[in-house]
């Protein structure tokens, strides 16, 4: 057995690498990183993928960073920053000594040509609200930026920490046209653009003038590797070969059944982070026959097994999840701990006895001759694979005879906008409360986002509140109450949060994993060789 | 032929095709059995092949970690692998007979159509070339974007792939069958097309297109457990070769056996249909019979 094991080891990881990675040798100074999927584009107003902020994060820069407790705002671009007693001027000081990859210098008209761009409906950005109700923003003088807000936004900082709120270059913008963000990109980021080839690898190199790193690096100079080479690797176990044969030296994209070989290989360190900022759920479109009876909805969650889930589909890589959002996350309400839903099979079948759902000869329940039957929708692919087969197996426990339809990742955003289903499988980053609740709760956000048609006028009220909350334990209270009626109700099945894993070289110096929208290298100020 | 009509040919020394023949015997014994296990599998499967258990990657038998109520381990879910394996080569073989049938018949008309009617022939057979021009995977994946995945978008993009090289070879046949002796009599008795077609064409070019059909199911095999490898196969939870192959991927390093497993049920049985179909080939096609 072990010989056959080591052979098929061989095999798969002979046959990754000489298949995907294939190519001159690296130059020292130069580091590859593997990835499982590119972006569409890399304009930051225009994508959401979290592979576009992985390297957004490096070409350019945001106003305030996020520290590594993911809670904490530090300065970037911006030195310090006051906040109006109405909470509605934010007024940024910005560093003079800034320039653009090009070696233009950076001013305030920059950071305000990025934001109205990041406004603009003709930009048609699907994260604009992210940048809040925004009354005007305006150059003061060139170190100074006023942003003006017609109420107050209490995630105003942390929206502009994310890649959406980079600083672009307006000459850059207007010279590429469409091409922006497909065949360049002029940002004042620790690396620069060189070039993309899509779905295939980007390129980045060094920008050896960069001294206004965020403060959470020791490196207050420039990036300490000359060249950064994103490539695309979709197979598991072809990034996984790739990182232990030192094709790549680094990947966030660690398979979990690769994660003991990685482990108990010198050559590759594991560099993990305790916090998990990424979540995976089912959502309930509870406006649909059987689920939306919150009873029903109830007992599924109840049914589903998420410690066996992580121990046996992950190999314990990842944090089982009985709440919708990490609790370690910003404004989490420890009222809450108590009352989340937790596995009980037998409890989940007497819920449904007492709701008057019978289970039929088939072992299945019914209720006025409805078969208890809810339709899945998630994405193909190995992970939501294993979870919809994993959730539809203790689903059968309790009579619940849930029928899976996965799609690809091309037509599954489609089709997860349509009603045709009544349950969706999902997963997602967020850097606090606020952001996964205003996200997914509103009912303005219906049909997608919020998916589940879920309406609730006091809910969004209490976002309102929450939103424009003008101190820290405001936005908590108000937060606290959403999330205290969301996990009452049921809405999601909470599956497992997922904790930042990096595969790094041992030749390598260590560096920490940051959490920041999933992008664990950040901005890769501290990636250097020490071999 | 030109062997048999030869009278002055020297007699032969006894044909050694004894080991093929043994061969083809064990062959179609294997593909009786798994033909068997299939029908029969919700009585011989021990376990519910769906039941999902607390005790995932358990080795077959001959392993460290071997579970005697699991006789060939469990897969990733704690699912019984024996039970799977069951139900999984059901599906797959009905997808491979379902696609063989629904393309055979459709594939024999077109070609008989195509051989007895000269107007015809150039439009059907372009339309072949057209279909014969795209790889069943890639029908497959355009049929499963469609449909959305599952057997039947299987089923209709293999039975799709299947109709033009069916219609070919029963073209060829029926081309040769049409210039006999016989049907020139059965036309000059003023038979109707229907009579000749069905009663002295269909019937002397089947056994070619038997012989096709059935080393064709072993490619229709291969390529719905392709299919059903990247996902595009039976929806989850069914049981299907490919797909508890793919599963099986993530766990090559640590329980090879859940891949392995089906992968060696697919091979068997398309050794089996290969070998099959030539011996059957051997057997009807006159020219081998009697060389």
């Amino acid at each position: 057995m072990p010989r056959l094991r080591s052979l098929c080891r061989g095999l798969a990881l002979g046959a990754g690498a000489v298949l995907a990675l294939a190519g001159p040798a690296l130059a020292q100074k130069s580091v590859t990183i593997v990835r499982e999927v590119d972006s569409n584009n890399y304009d930051p107003h225009k994508s959401t993928a979290r592979a576009a902020s992985e390297a957004l994060f490096m070409l350019a820069d945001t106003l305030v960073s996020l520290d590594y407790d993911m809670a904490t705002i530090r300065p970037g671009l911006a030195t310090s920053w006051a906040v109006s007693d109405d909470k509605k001027t934010y007024t940024f000081k910005l560093r003079d000594d800034v320039t653009f990859c090009d070696g233009k210098k950076m001013t305030a008209d920059d950071v305000v040509y990025s934001f109205k761009r990041w406004l603009d409906p003709a930009t048609r950005s699907p994260v604009r609200w992210r940048a809040g109700p925004v009354d005007d923003i305006v150059a003061v003088d060139p170190t100074t930026v006023e942003y003006r807000l017609k109420a107050p936004f209490s995630e105003m900082l942390y929206q502009l920490t994310q890649s959406f709120a980079v600083v672009v270059d307006k000459s850059d913008v207007e010279k590429l046209g469409p091409d922006f963000g497909v065949k360049g990109l002029n940002g004042t980021g620790p690396f620069c653009w060189v070039d993309w080839k899509p779905r295939n690898e980007m390129r980045m190199k060094k920008n050896a003038a960069y001294r206004w790193g965020p403060p959470i690096y020791d490196n207050k100079g420039p990036a300490q590797v000359d060249e950064i080479v994103w490539k695309i690797a979709p197979e598991d176990n072809t990034r996984l070969a790739a990182i232990m044969t030192g094709q790549s030296q680094i990947t966030q994209y660690v398979p979990y059944s690769g994660m003991a070989p990685i482990r108990a290989n010198r050559t590759v360190k594991l560099v993990e982070s305790k916090e998990a900022f990424w979540t995976y759920f089912i959502g309930f479109k509870i406006d649909k026959e059987g689920v939306n009876d919150p009873e029903v909805r109830k007992a599924m969650v109840m049914a589903v097994d998420q410690a066996a889930i992580a121990k046996n589909l992950f190999f314990g890589e990842v944090n089982p999840a009985y709440s919708y959002i990490s609790q370690d996350a910003l404004d989490w309400n420890r009222k809450v701990d108590a009352e989340l839903i937790r596995t009980n099979v037998a409890e989940a079948n007497r819920i449904l006895d007492a709701a008057g759902w019978a289970r039929g000869a088939d072992g299945f329940r019914t209720k006025d001759g409805r078969k208890l039957s809810p339709l899945l929708y998630s994405f193909t692919g190995s992970t939501w694979q294993k979870l919809s087969e994993a959730v539809q197996g203790d689903l059968r426990k309790i009579g619940v005879d849930m029928r899976v339809q996965l799609f690809d990742a091309t037509a599954a955003w489609g089709k997860m906008a349509t009603q045709e289903f009544d349950a969706f499988g999902m997963s997602y980053p967020y850097i606090s409360a606020g952001d996964a609740l205003n996200l997914y709760f509103r009912s303005a956000n219906i049909p997608t986002p919020n998916r589940m048609n879920f309406k609730e006028a006091k809910v969004d009220r209490l976002l309102d509140a929450g939103m424009t909350a003008t101190t820290d334990a405001d936005r908590a209270a108000a937060y606290g109450e959403v999330l205290e009626d969301v996990h009452r109700q049921a809405l999601w099945i909470p599956l497992y949060h997922e904790p930042m894993k990096i595969a790094v070289s041992a030749k390598l110096a260590p560096i920490k994993a940051h959490n920041n929208y999933g992008c664990g290298l950040y901005k890769g100020l501290d990636i250097r060789y020490v071999q | 032929m030109s062997a048999a009509l030869a009278p002055e040919a020297p007699p032969r020394a006894r044909p050694r095709k004894a080991p093929r023949d043994v061969l083809a015997i064990a062959m179609a014994v294997l593909f009786g059995l798994i033909v068997l296990a299939a029908v029969f599998a919700p009585l011989l499967a021990p376990l519910d092949p769906y039941e999902t258990t607390p005790q995932p990657f358990l080795s077959p038998f001959w392993g460290e970690t071997a579970n005697a109520a699991y006789p060939l381990g469990t897969d990733g879910q704690g699912r019984d692998m024996l039970s799977r394996l069951l139900y999984g080569t059901r599906l797959t073989l009905l997808i491979g007979l379902a696609s063989i049938a629904i393309g055979g018949v459709v594939g024999i008309a077109v070609g008989l159509l195509a051989a007895f009617y000269s107007r015809l022939d150039g439009v059907l057979m372009r339309l072949a070339d057209i279909v014969l021009s795209f790889p069943s995977i890639l029908l497959g994946l355009a049929f499963a974007a469609v449909m959305g995945p599952g057997a039947p978008a299987i089923v209709t993009a293999l039975a799709i792939a299947t109709i033009p090289e069916i219609a070919r070879v029963t073209r060829g046949s029926a081309c040769t069958v049409m210039s006999q002796d016989y049907v020139v009599a059965g036309r000059s008795l003023g038979l109707r097309d229907w009579d000749l077609l069905t009663r002295y064409v269909a019937l002397n070019c089947l056994s070619a297109v038997f012989v096709f059909l059935t080393i064709r199911f072993g490619q229709v095999i291969l390529v719905a457990a392709a299919l059903s490898f990247l996902g595009l196969g039976a929806r989850p939870p069914a049981a299907e070769l490919g797909t508890m192959a793919s599963q099986g991927r993530d766990a090559l390093f640590f329980a090879p056996w859940i891949a392995t497993l089906p992968c060696i049920v697919i091979v068997a049985i398309v050794l089996a249909a290969n070998v099959l179909g030539d011996a059957l080939r051997d057997r009807l096609d006159p020219r081998l019979r009697n060389a």
